[in-house]
C-alpha cells in the first residue's frame, strides 16, 4: 500500500500501519480493534472505513463490510472536504468486488473523476474497474481522456484495445477499426511508436481491415525495427504478403526463415502453400492464434497450370536439396519429410508417382523410424495410400535390411511399424487369432526389452511402454469381437502390470479408468483419475474422461469434490482474469490483452462448465430429497429454479466451446458420448478419430436445455401438490392454479425436447404404463421419461388433461407413473448370476431412477401429505385435515406401498449381489487366463506376464525392476476389483436405504 | 521437427499430454497468465506437424545491477519428443532473448538435487551448478541453482560456484 508524503488516506502513515500488519499477519480481530480506535478519532475518513469493511469482509461479515462501504461511499459522495485517493478507492474496490458489487466501486471511481478531472491515478483506477466489469467502450473514453490528459502513448494504446476488443468481442462493427487506425496514424506522425507490442497492435489494426500493403509498410519502414526477433519479423512479413496474394515474395520470405530454422515444418506448410498460390492456411490471422491448422486438404482443386506447378515443384525441390545439404544435424528432419510432403501434393495433383511416396516413406522410416513420433509425422502421407500399398509399404519396412543393429533403435522402429499397424486401421482387421498373436507380441517386445531400462532413473520414462497400451488396446478388441469378458480383464491385467513396473505412466492410467468404467467400478476409475492429479486448467481438458460416469454413479461425496473443484477452478479464473487482463495493459503487452479477454470468453462459455452447473444444483436436490424441508431450502437458494431455466431458454442463442483434450481417450470411446464396446462389433477402416464436434454441440445443447428444466419442474410440481389439495379442481371448476399453467408449458417443452408433443408423449407413457409398448421405446432417454411421467403425474393433480391423453386409469384409481417407475426398476432386477452384467449395464440407470424420478415423485408425495396431514393432533372437520380417506390420499396410499415394495426388490438385489461377491470372487474369472494348453481364447498375454515374472533375474533386469515385477500379484488386482465392485454396491444400498427410510415414514403418516 | 513461437492461452488447453507428466507442474491460472502478461517473450511452445505440442519453456527477466537476469521458470518436452533437443532449442531461445533483447548478465534456473537427468541435460547446455539451494522444494529437497552467463557478463562474475549452500529466504527472488 503506498502512501505520499508519510500519509495514507488521509491518515499519518504511522497510525495506519499496525492495521496493514495486523491484516497481512491474518490478525483480523486485531486490526478491527485499531481500526475502531482509529475511526473514534477521524470518524469521517472514508479510508478508515474502508479498511474496516475489509477486515468485516475478511472475517466473513458481508453484511456488516457491506454498510462499511456504504457509509464510506456516502461519505465521498457527500463531504467535500474528505479526501479522495486512489488508496480510499482501490481498497473500497477491493471489498465491493468481493461483495460482488462492482458496480458500485466504479460508480465510486467515476465519481472521484468527476470531482477531479485530470487526475491521473484515478483515472486509471476507473479505467481498471471498467476491465473488470468488461465494459470495452468505457475503457475507450477513458483511456482516450488519459491520452488526452497525459499524450502517452501507452494509453493511445488502451484505448485502441478497447476497440478492437469491441469489435472482437463486443458488439461494435468493423468500422470502427478505421477509428483505431486513424488514432494511431495521427499519433505515430506526432510521436512514432516505441514499443514492439504497439507496432504488433498497429499492424493487426491494419490486417484486420484487409489493408496488407500498409501493414507491410508498418513492418518494412522504421517502426519495423522495433521488433528485434528477426524470424518473428519474417514470419509477420511472409503472412502478410501471402494475404495480399504476393505470392512469390512470401516464398521467398518462407525460404529465409526456413534458411534461419530449417526444422520449422508450419513454415514449409506455409512456403509450399505460397508457391500453390493458395492462402487458405493464412487466412486465420497469426499461427499463434490457431489451435489446429486446417484447410490444406483439397489443393487438387488449384487452379495453377500444368507448366506453372511443374516449376513451382522444382523451385521447392531444389530448396529443399539446399537444405539438406546444410543439415549436418541428424535430429532435423524437417527437410526430409519435405520431399515427402512434394510428393504428396504431386499426387494431389495427379501428378504423383506412388512409388517415390513409398520409396521416400521408407527412407524416413530407415533415418527416424525409431523416434517415438515417426508415426504421427507420416499420418497424413499414409492416409494418400491405398490399403494394399500401405501393406506393402509396412512390409519393406520390416524386412531386415532396414532393422536397426543398435537394440534401443530396432525396438523403436518395431513400435513404430505397430502404430503404423493401428494408424492405417490394419490391426484392426485381424482375425480374432492374429489379434490375439498381436497383442501376445506386443507383450513379449515389451517383457525382453525390460533389459533396456535396468539402469534407468524410475522418473524417466522407458524404452516400449507404448506396447502395453498398444497389446491392452488389441485386447478391448478382442473383446469386442467376441464378448468374451476375459480379453478385458487380461487388458486390465497387462496395465496393471505396467504400472507395477513403473507408476507413473498416465497413459495406463487412463486406458485403464475406461476399462474400469466400462464394467462399472467407478470407484477403481475414480481412484485411477485421482492418480493422475488433475488440477488447474487441467480440470477443463481432462476431467471428460470420469466426469461423465462420475454423474450416473451412487459415488456422490467423490462427485460433489470433482464438481465442487472444478466449479471454484473456473470461477477463480473468472473472477481473477480481469487483474491479469490489467496487468497486461499495465506491462504494455496488448497482444496479450485480447487473448486474454477472448480466452475467458472461450471458457464461459464452455459446455462442461454449463453442464457441472447444472449438475451440482442437482446432486443438492438429489441428496436432499428425502426431506422436503431441506429440499425447500436448497429450491429457495437456486430462486426456485428460475435461473437455470433462463439458461434453458438461452441454450439455443449460445455458442458452445468444447476444449476436452480427446487425443487420450481410448480408440473404442472417442468421446465421451460415444462407447463403440457398447454396439456390435464392426470393422473398423481406419483408426477411428472421428469428428464428431457438430453431433457433440447438438447433444450438449439439448442436454443443457433439458436437465437446466429440472430445479424449476421438481418446485412447480411440489407446489402443484399443494394446490391440488387447498384447490382441488373439482372445486375449482376449470380454473387450473397459476402453478399448473407454468407446470404445463415447461411439460411441453420437456416433451417437445424428447421430440414428442405433451399429449403424444403422455399416450405414449400410459401405453408403456398398461403393458402396450416395451419401455424400450423409450430408448435411451429412459430417465427424462420417467422424470416426465412423473411431473405428468403432479400437474394431473390439478388438470384434466392428463387423463384425457393417457387413456384409463389403472385398476383401482393408482398412478399410472407408480406403475411405470415400479416397471422400469423391476426390469432392471436380473438374476444374480448377471454379476459382471448388473453393476455394468443396469446399475448406472438403477441408480438414476431411484435418486432422480423416484426422488422427485418422493418429494412431490411428501408435499401432498403435509397438506393434507398437517402434524397436529387437532382435525377440523371438513378442512384439509379431514382428507384421510380422499382419493388423492387413498393413490398416496397405493403410491408409497408399491414404491416401497420396488425399492425394497433393489435392496434384496444389492445385498444377494454383495453375498455373492463374498463367497466367491474374480479367481474363477482370473482361471480362465490361467489354463494352460487351450487353443486361442483369453490368457495368452496373461501367461507372458507369468513366465516373464517367474524367470525374471536381478542381473539381467537390475534390483528395482526385478523387485518390481516379483512383486506383482494378480490376485491382487482381481480383489481389488471385487473390492471396487463390492464399495459400488455398498454406496448405492446406502441410497436406496435411506430412500426406503423415507417412504416407509410416508407409508406411516398415511397409514 | 519444430515450430517454436509464443505461447497463447489456448495452448493451456492443449498442453494435457505434456502436463500430464508426474514430473511436470499445472501451475494455476494466474501463474501462467501473470508469466504471459509481463513477459510474453520468455513463454514459448514448441510444436510438430499436426499442432501437436512438443514441449513447452517459461521464463522471465529480473534483477538488479548485475544480477540482472534471464530466469527458466519450468522447461517441459513430452516423452514421444524426448531426446530430440526440443528442450535445448527452447533454452537457446530463452537466452538469446535475455542476451540480444533485454542484454541480462546470465540465466538461471532451479532443479531438483535429485534429477540427475536434468542435471546432466542443463550441463551439457552450458550451465553450471552455482549454488545449493536447502529444502527449497516444499521444505524437503534442496535445489541447485544453476546459472550459464551471457555475454554481458565478460568476465564470467556470475557463475562463480558460491562456497556455501543457501536457505530460501536467502533467495534474492522467489
Amino acid at each position: 500500500m503506498a502512501s505520499k508524503f508519510g500519509l495514507a488516506g488521509g491518515i499519518p502513515e504511522r497510525r495506519v500501519r499496525p492495521i496493514w500488519d495486523a491484516i497481512d499477519s491474518r490478525q483480523f480481530k486485531n486490526a478491527l480493534k485499531h481500526v475502531t480506535s482509529l475511526l473514534g478519532k477521524y470518524p469521517t475518513s472514508p479510508y478508515i472505513l474502508a479498511l474496516k469493511a475489509l477486515i468485516l469482509e475478511r472475517m466473513g461479515k458481508s453484511d456488516e463490510a457491506s454498510t462499511a462501504c456504504l457509509n464510506a461511499k456516502e461519505l465521498l459522495y457527500s463531504d467535500d472536504s474528505v479526501l479522495v485517493d486512489d488508496l480510499t478507492l482501490s481498497t473500497l474496490q477491493i471489498v465491493f468486488e468481493r461483495l460482488n458489487h462492482l458496480d458500485l466501486a466504479t460508480s465510486c471511481y467515476e465519481h472521484a473523476c468527476g470531482k477531479f478531472p485530470n487526475n491521473l491515478d484515478l483515472m486509471m483506477g476507473l479505467f481498471n474497474c471498467y476491465v473488470r466489469e468488461y465494459s470495452f467502450v468505457k475503457q475507450q473514453q477513458t483511456a482516450i481522456k488519459m491520452y488526452k490528459v497525459a499524450g502517452e502513448e501507452r494509453f493511445l494504446l488502451w484505448a485502441v484495445c478497447s476497440i478492437q476488443l469491441q469489435v472482437l468481442c463486443g458488439n461494435g462493427g468493423e468500422k470502427l477499426l478505421l477509428l483505431a487506425e486513424g488514432l494511431l496514424r495521427k499519433h505515430v506522425a506526432a510521436h512514432s511508436l516505441h514499443e514492439p507490442e504497439a507496432v504488433m497492435v498497429y499492424i493487426s489494426i491494419l490486417e484486420q481491415q484487409e489493408k496488407y500493403g500498409d501493414a507491410l509498410e508498418i513492418l518494412t519502414g522504421n517502426l519495423g525495427s522495433l521488433l528485434m526477433v528477426e524470424v518473428d519479423k519474417l514470419r509477420i512479413l511472409g503472412r502478410l504478403l501471402a494475404r495480399s496474394a504476393d505470392y512469390d515474395a512470401a516464398a521467398g520470405v518462407y525460404e529465409k526463415i526456413l534458411e534461419l530454422c530449417p526444422d520449422d515444418w508450419e513454415c514449409f506448410q506455409h512456403y509450399l502453400d505460397c508457391l500453390m498460390e493458395d492462402g487458405r492456411s493464412l487466412s486465420n490471422g497469426p499461427a499463434e492464434d490457431r489451435s489446429h491448422a486446417s484447410g490444406r486438404a483439397e489443393h487438387h482443386s488449384l487452379p495453377l497450370a500444368d507448366e506453372v506447378f511443374n516449376s513451382r515443384i522444382a523451385r521447392a525441390s531444389s530448396f529443399v536439396q539446399k537444405l539438406l545439404e546444410h543439415t549436418g544435424d541428424n535430429l532435423i528432419r524437417c527437410p526430409y519429410l519435405a520431399n515427402l510432403e512434394l510428393e504428396r501434393r504431386k499426387q494431389l495433383y495427379g501428378k504423383g508417382n506412388i512409388d517415390n511416396l513409398i520409396e521416400l516413406l521408407v527412407k524416413y522410416f530407415l533415418r527416424f523410424g525409431h523416434l517415438a513420433c515417426f508415426a504421427s509425422d507420416v499420418e497424413e502421407f499414409l492416409l494418400v495410400l491405398s490399403f494394399d500399398q500401405q501393406e506393402f509399404t509396412m512390409k519393406l519396412m520390416k524386412s531386415s535390411e532396414y532393422i536397426s543393429p543398435t537394440p534401443i533403435k530396432a525396438l523403436g522402429q518395431s513400435i513404430t511399424i505397430l502404430k503404423i499397424q493401428e494408424l492405417t486401421g490394419s490391426m484392426y482387421r485381424l482375425p480374432v487369432d492374429g489379434l490375439e498373436d498381436s497383442s501376445r507380441q506386443m507383450v513379449e517386445m515389451y517383457c525382453n526389452n525390460l533389459t533396456l531400462s535396468k539402469d534407468l532413473d524410475p522418473q524417466e520414462s522407458m524404452p516400449g511402454e507404448e506396447l502395453l497400451s498398444m497389446s491392452s488396446n488389441v485386447l478391448v478388441q478382442l473383446y469386442w469381437h467376441t464378448g468374451n469378458l476375459g480379453y478385458m480383464l487380461e487388458a486390465i491385467m497387462v496395465l496393471e502390470f505396467g504400472l507395477n513396473i513403473r507408476r507413473h505412466v498416465w497413459q495406463y492410467k487412463v486406458l485403464l479408468l475406461h476399462l474400469y468404467s466400462h464394467l462399472g467400478i467407478i470407484s477403481l476409475a475414480y481412484d485411477w483419475y485421482k492418480s493422475l492429479e488433475v488440477k488447474n486448467i487441467l480440470l477443463e481438458t481432462v476431467s471428460h474422461h470420469i466426469f461423465p460416469q462420475m454423474l450416473v454413479s451412487p459415488l456422490w461425496p467423490e462427485l460433489n469434490n470433482l464438481l465442487k473443484e472444478y466449479l471454484k477452478f473456473m470461477d477463480d479464473h473468472f473472477r481473477e482474469s480481469a487483474d491479469l487482463t490489467f496487468v497486461a495493459y499495465r506491462h504494455r503487452n496488448y497482444s496479450k490483452v485480447i487473448e486474454f479477454v477472448q480466452f475467458k470468453d472461450r471458457l464461459q462459455r464452455s459446455n462442461q462448465h454449463t453442464i457441472a452447473g447444472i449438475e451440482v444444483s442437482l446432486l443438492k436436490l438429489k441428496q436432499n430429497a428425502g426431506n422436503l424441508a431441506e429440499e425447500e431450502v436448497i429450491l429457495d437458494s437456486l430462486k426456485y429454479g428460475l435461473d437455470l431455466l433462463d439458461l434453458s431458454n438461452e441454450i439455443r442463442s449460445k455458442s458452445l466451446t468444447f476444449n476436452e483434450d480427446l487425443q487420450s481417450r481410448p480408440w473404442w470411446t472417442p468421446t465421451a458420448e460415444k462407447n463403440r464396446l457398447l454396439g456390435p462389433f464392426e470393422e473398423l477402416s481406419h483408426f477411428p478419430r472421428d469428428d464428431l464436434m457438430k453431433e457433440r454441440e447438438a447433444r450438449a445443447r439439448t442436454v443443457i436445455e433439458k436437465r437446466s428444466l429440472l430445479p424449476r419442474l421438481i418446485y412447480l410440481s411440489i407446489q402443484n401438490a399443494s394446490a391440488a389439495v387447498k384447490e382441488s379442481p373439482e372445486a375449482n371448476g376449470c380454473d387450473e392454479p397459476k402453478t399448473s399453467l407454468e407446470l404445463k408449458s415447461l411439460l411441453e417443452r420437456y416433451a417437445k425436447i424428447l421430440g414428442y408433443s405433451l399429449s403424444h408423449a403422455i399416450q405414449l407413457i400410459g401405453e408403456v404404463c398398461r403393458g402396450l409398448r416395451s419401455s424400450e421405446v423409450f430408448g435411451s432417454h429412459l430417465i427424462d421419461w420417467v422424470n416426465l411421467a412423473v411431473f405428468c403425474n403432479a400437474w394431473k393433480l390439478t388438470s384434466t388433461e392428463f387423463s384425457l391423453h393417457s387413456g384409463e386409469e389403472l385398476k383401482g384409481g393408482g398412478w399410472l407413473v407408480d406403475s411405470l417407475l415400479e416397471k422400469c426398476i423391476l426390469e432392471r432386477i436380473r438374476p444374480v448370476d448377471s454379476r459382471v452384467d448388473f453393476p455394468r449395464k443396469e446399475m448406472p440407470i438403477l441408480v438414476q431412477l431411484v435418486t432422480e424420478p423416484l426422488a422427485w415423485h418422493g418429494l412431490i408425495i411428501q408435499r401432498l401429505l403435509r397438506v393434507s396431514l398437517p402434524s397436529g393432533k387437532k382435525k377440523k372437520k371438513g378442512g384439509p385435515a379431514d382428507q384421510s380417506s380422499s382419493p388423492l390420499l387413498a393413490a398416496v396410499r397405493d403410491s408409497v406401498q408399491l414404491l416401497c415394495a420396488a425399492v425394497e426388490e433393489v435392496i434384496k438385489q444389492l445385498k444377494d449381489q454383495m453375498k455373492k461377491l463374498e463367497e466367491e470372487n474374480l479367481e474363477e474369472l482370473l482361471s480362465s487366463l490361467t489354463k494352460e494348453g487351450r487353443d486361442g481364447g483369453p490368457g495368452r498375454v496373461f501367461r507372458v506376464l507369468e513366465s516373464t515374472v517367474s524367470s525374471a533375474s536381478n542381473v539381467e533386469l537390475g534390483d528395482r525392476i526385478t523387485e518390481a515385477l516379483k512383486s506383482w500379484s494378480p490376485a491382487e488386482v482381481s480383489r481389488k476389483i471385487v473390492a471396487g465392485q463390492r464399495r459400488m454396491l455398498r454406496e448405492f444400498l446406502s441410497i436406496c436405504e435411506s430412500k426406503h427410510k423415507t417412504f416407509e415414514t410416508l407409508r406411516k403418516q398415511n397409514s | 521437427m519444430t515450430t517454436i513461437r509464443r505461447f497463447c492461452c489456448n495452448d493451456l488447453l492443449r498442453f494435457a499430454p505434456v502436463n500430464l507428466d508426474h514430473l511436470t507442474e499445472t501451475f494455476n491460472m494466474s501463474f501462467y497468465m501473470t508469466y504471459l502478461a509481463r513477459w510474453p517473450d520468455y513463454f514459448h511452445v514448441a510444436e510438430a506437424p499436426g499442432n501437436q505440442i512438443m514441449g513447452y519453456i517459461m521464463g522471465k527477466v529480473e534483477g538488479q545491477g548485475e544480477s540482472w537476469h534471464g530466469h527458466v521458470t519450468a522447461v517441459t518436452v513430452a516423452p514421444d519428443y524426448r531426446r530430440q533437443q526440443v528442450a535445448k532449442k527452447l533454452m537457446n531461445l530463452l537466452e538469446e532473448i535475455s542476451d540480444k533483447i533485454d542484454k541480462a548478465y546470465f540465466v538461471d534456473l532451479f532443479v531438483r538435487a535429485s534429477n540427475t537427468p536434468a542435471i546432466k541435460m542443463y550441463e551439457k547446455l552450458g550451465y553450471v551448478i552455482y549454488r545449493r539451494v536447502l529444502r527449497y522444494y516444499s521444505g524437503e529437497e534442496d535445489a541447485l541453482d544453476m546459472r550459464k552467463a551471457l555475454s554481458r557478463d565478460v568476465e564470467k562474475k556470475s557463475i562463480v560456484p558460491l562456497k556455501r549452500p543457501v536457505t530460501p529466504d536467502e533467495l534474492e527472488y522467489d
